[in-house]
C-alpha cells in the first residue's frame, strides 16, 4: 500500500471482490467510475494500479476500468448560474465573487459493474 | 451481460471508520485535530511548543504517523503528551483505520484534544478522512510562496493554514502577502497563523485560538 492510486485502487478492488462475490459473478468485464477533476486522482495511474490488481484475482482479472470524468464546476449565487473553476479558485468569472457551493469535481464514486455468470 | 449498480464512494470503507472514530471522539468531548504539511515544515515542531504551553492546562494526546522510525514519538512524549507512533512502512498518507488501532492503544480518559500528525506529504494525505474535526496544514517560509496554487487540493480541504519559521523571513525570498492571497484564492474562509517556532513570535495567538477551538468557542 504504497502510492496514493495504488491505495485507491485497492479500495476499488476490494469493492468488486464483494460485490462479485455477491452476485456470483463468474467474471467482472468492467467497473465504471465516476472521478473529479479535482480529486487528486490521476486516472492513468489508476488505470494501472487497478489493471495490476485485478490480474492477482481470476475473477476479475482482465476487468476495464471505465472511468467518467467531472469537470469541477461550482455555483454562483449571484449571477445564479455555474462557473468552471480553473486551478482551484472558485471564483465567479463575471461577477468576480467566491462560491463555495461546488457542484462537480470532487467526486471518487463507484458507479457499475459489468459480469459474466 | 449483466450489470450491476455499485452505488459508493471508493473510500467509503476508509470514511465509514473516520465517522466511528468521529464519533468515539465527540462523545468523550475530545477535539481533534489532523496535522499535514511536507516534510521538515514544522509539524513536530509546532506540537512540541504547544504542549509545553498548554502542559497542565488541559490533556493532549498524539498520535504520531511516520513511514520509519520513533523519533517523532520521543519528542512528543518528552513534551509530555501521551502518544502512540504509527510507522506505515511505506505508506505515504495516514488512513482511517490506522488511526482506529491507534486509539485502542491510548487512554482517552481526561483527554481534550488529539493531534494527529500525518505523514509528510503535500498530496496523499488530503484525500483520507481520519475523523477529525478540523485540518491544519503548515507551510514554512524556506519551501517557496508558490505552494498553495501548487498543491491546491492539500489548501482547499483544510481550514487552518499555519505559516512556520517566519523567523527566516530576512534570508529568504519569500511573501507572506503572497501566500496569503494564493491561499486564500483557493479557500477564502482559510484562517491563517504566521509563527516561528523558534523564537516563540505568534505562538500565543495561535495558543489562544487552540483555547477556544477546545471550548468550541470558534
Amino acid at each position: 500500500m504504497v502510492m496514493h492510486e495504488l491505495a485507491i485502487a485497492q479500495s476499488i478492488v476490494e469493492a468488486v471482490e464483494a460485490k462479485a462475490s455477491e452476485c456470483k459473478a463468474a467474471h467482472v468485464k468492467a467497473v465504471r467510475l465516476k472521478i473529479g477533476d479535482a480529486s487528486g486522482v490521476v486516472t492513468d495511474s489508476l488505470t494501472f494500479c487497478f489493471e495490476m490488481l485485478v490480474s492477482l484475482d481470476p475473477t476479475l482479472a482482465g476487468a476495464q476500468l471505465l472511468i467518467d470524468t467531472m469537470p469541477h464546476r461550482a455555483y454562483c449565487r449571484h449571477c445564479a448560474r455555474e462557473f468552471s473553476v480553473t486551478n482551484f479558485v472558485a471564483q465567479c468569472p463575471t461577477c468576480k465573487e467566491w462560491s463555495n457551493e461546488i457542484v462537480s469535481g470532487t467526486e471518487l464514486q463507484m458507479l457499475e459493474m459489468e459480469f459474466e455468470t | 451481460m449483466p450489470k450491476i449498480t455499485i452505488a459508493q464512494n471508493i473510500l467509503a470503507a476508509n470514511d465509514i471508520i473516520a465517522q466511528d472514530i468521529h464519533q468515539l471522539l465527540t462523545i468523550r468531548g475530545i477535539r481533534t485535530i489532523n496535522m499535514m504539511s511536507s516534510p521538515g515544515a514544522g509539524k513536530t515542531t509546532l506540537l512540541e511548543r504547544t504542549i509545553e504551553r498548554l502542559r497542565g492546562q488541559l490533556e493532549v494526546g498524539v498520535i504520531e504517523g511516520d513511514i520509519e522510525t520513533g523519533n517523532d514519538a520521543e519528542r512528543i512524549e518528552a513534551a509530555g503528551a501521551e502518544t502512540v507512533q504509527i510507522n506505515t512502512q511505506g505508506a505515504c498518507h495516514l488512513e482511517a483505520h490506522m488511526v482506529q488501532d491507534a486509539l485502542k492503544e491510548m487512554n482517552l480518559t481526561g483527554m481534550r484534544l488529539l493531534f494527529i500528525e500525518n505523514i509528510g506529504n503535500l498530496v496523499c494525505p488530503a484525500a483520507w478522512d481520519l475523523g477529525e474535526d478540523i485540518r491544519i496544514v503548515i507551510a514554512s517560509t524556506t519551501e517557496g510562496d508558490d505552494k498553495p496554487a501548487k498543491y491546491p487540493q492539500m489548501f482547499a480541504i483544510s481550514q487552518i493554514m499555519v505559516v512556520n519559521k517566519i523567523d527566516l523571513l530576512p534570508y529568504v525570498d519569500y511573501s507572506l502577502e503572497k501566500v496569503r492571497r494564493q491561499a486564500l484564492a483557493i479557500n477564502p474562509n482559510l484562517r491563517i497563523f504566521e509563527v516561528s517556532c523558534r523564537t516563540g513570535d505568534g505562538l500565543d495567538a495561535w495558543c489562544e485560538w487552540l483555547s477556544a477551538f477546545i471550548n468550541g468557542t470558534t
